[in-house]
């Protein structure tokens, strides 16, 4: 616990913590509003319409969560606090599942900020539009939020103690989703293997916030998720454990 | 205590250490000297558990640092490289390691006015200079009062008047039982502070001793001037030293001033100069590393 809140310390005495918390509102708002203002008359009363309303901040959360997870990991290797945070607690593979469970916080801390925000939106722009409030919809939303963000963060962590290196993970990551994946997508789907790039870190991921009716259902994509994130964990531990820190 | 033994540690074809073993003691500060690149931080980040050895051992207070119990607050450690984030505070930093280590928040406040940085520690540590970088690496070091202190080149940015506070922190600490280890490049500045040292070159043990036996090193030859140099030459000779003339009224004999000096009294010789030669200790340090002079 003392390592646990000495990680939180961490994160709330550095800017660029709120910089991550203010970007994610500031998204969340905009596509809260779009969501609304965009939509017509019909599609505001359509079924799981308030439903998709907040899952669609989950999308840009999650990615902002799964940076945050890599920065809050790679920022010991960036600036050498690396040294004295082993200092405190020799004992690598604590540090590692410590980082983990910083990043899981921090994606619900970005959840909680998020889904507030577009409640807040939502609650106000809807009422005005008189369009009843679903609030088992709104619910629904926020906890496959919350999921999907929740394990973004713990992959970023995971990712980022695997790989040390604060730009390295952090392009990669990116690269990984915007450039690599969408590839391996399309060249399965060449082959007709379309199903198999479902079970793609980026896929998975995305599938826990997937409203649509194909693919892979929610639990399955959370659980293939889940596996991705501690195949990462087993590579952080590894590196981590065995790097000298010179 | 801190115990070396027979430790090595390799990075792929270089040996950085090898076969080094030493004790430092409780109660003593021990000086760990070498010229750069001789393996200082490399031992001492093994000590520490940051570096794994390649082979040997070492412990601290009798286990390696590893399995010691929240060792953060057995031991205080400075090291060479700085460890603080450049956007935190001097004070948030010290604070976090306080939460990590399970140390009383009151300290960081004791440890930032020990160090004279309670003015500057709301400012971000980005904008410190290197003295003060090194005062709050002192800070963190000295965090949770620990009984072992292993610093690396703590002098290191430090103006005379913070060194001369460091050579009296340390002895004070030294004489309340602690164990601690410092290390320098330069000998001379530690020998104010040292009880023992510990020389290392190339990674291997070159020394270990007390610091005043090293000083002892110093001593060179006595220089003697005396209207009557042929008689005192004999009368030394005869005493089984081993001296020489230098000129026409100059002798040098390898032998302390104390004893020539006697033995002139005695035979009745008029000295008209008796000076004590010493080696500088940095000379005694550049012979010892086998270091040529301004090399290290």
């Amino acid at each position: 616990m003392r390592l646990y809140a000495a990680e939180l310390l961490k994160l709330r005495t550095l800017r660029g913590t709120w910089g991550f918390a203010i970007v994610a509102i500031g998204l969340a708002a905009l596509f809260t509003a779009g969501g609304i203002g965009g939509a017509s008359v019909d599609d505001r009363l359509s079924d799981r319409y308030q439903f998709r309303l907040v899952l669609d901040t989950a999308f840009a959360t999650g990615i902002l969560s799964l940076l945050l997870g890599i920065v809050l990991f790679t920022n010991e290797f960036r600036h050498g606090t690396i040294a004295r945070t082993l200092l405190a607690e020799p004992r690598r593979w604590r540090l590692v599942a410590t980082k983990l469970v910083t990043g899981a916080t921090s994606g619900v801390v970005l959840v909680l900020l998020t889904v507030l925000t577009a409640l807040v939106i939502a609650v106000i722009w809807l009422g005005a539009l008189d369009v009843p409030l679903e609030w088992g919809d709104l619910a629904d939303g926020a906890g496959r939020t919350l999921v999907a963000v929740v394990l973004a963060g713990v992959i970023g962590a995971a990712l980022g103690g695997a790989v040390h290196s604060q730009v390295g993970a952090l392009v990669g990551a990116l690269v990984w989703m915007f450039v690599v994946e969408p590839l391996c997508w399309g060249l399965l789907g060449l082959v007709g293997w379309d199903g198999v790039a479902e079970y793609l870190p980026a896929a998975s991921l995305g599938g826990v916030i997937d409203t649509g009716d194909e693919g892979l259902s929610f639990p399955v994509s959370v659980g293939i998720s889940a596996a991705w994130a501690a195949l990462l964990l087993v590579l952080a531990l590894l590196r981590t454990g065995r790097r000298d820190i010179t | 205590m801190i115990e070396v033994r027979g430790l090595t540690k390799r990075y792929g074809s270089t040996t950085a250490v090898h076969d080094l073993s030493f004790t430092v003691e409780a109660g003593r500060v021990t000086g760990f000297l070498g010229p750069n690149g001789a393996g200082k931080s490399t031992t001492m980040r093994v000590i520490l558990g940051l570096v794994h050895p390649s082979s040997g051992t070492t412990s601290v207070l009798g286990r390696p640092y590893r399995e010691l119990d929240r060792p953060e607050r057995h031991v205080g450690a400075l090291l060479e490289t700085f460890d603080a984030h450049p956007g935190r505070s001097g004070r948030s930093h010290l604070r976090v390691l306080a939460l990590a280590g399970g140390i009383p928040r009151s300290r960081v406040d004791e440890v930032l006015t020990l160090v004279e940085l309670t003015g500057a520690s709301k400012r971000r540590v980005k904008g410190y200079s290197l003295g003060m970088r090194q005062r709050l690496g002192l800070a963190a070091a000295l965090l949770a009062d620990p009984e072992v202190l292993v610093l690396d080149e703590p002098a290191n940015g430090l103006d005379p008047q913070g060194i001369r506070w460091l050579r009296d922190f340390l002895r004070a600490l030294a004489a309340e039982g602690r164990t601690i280890l410092v290390s320098s490049h330069v000998l001379a500045e530690v020998a104010q502070t040292v009880d023992d040292v510990v020389i290392i070159h190339r990674g291997r043990l070159v020394q270990q001793a007390a610091m005043a036996e090293v000083d002892a090193m110093a001593a060179r030859a006595t220089l003697v001037r005396s209207p009557d140099a042929p008689r005192l030459v004999s009368l030394l000779t005869a005493a089984g030293l081993d001296a020489a003339l230098a000129g026409d009224d100059r002798i040098t004999v390898q032998a302390p001033s104390e004893r020539v000096g006697e033995i002139a009294a005695a035979g009745g010789v008029v000295l008209h100069e008796l000076t004590a030669q010493r080696a500088s200790l940095e000379e005694v340090f550049l012979e010892l590393t086998g270091e040529p002079d301004g090399q290290s």
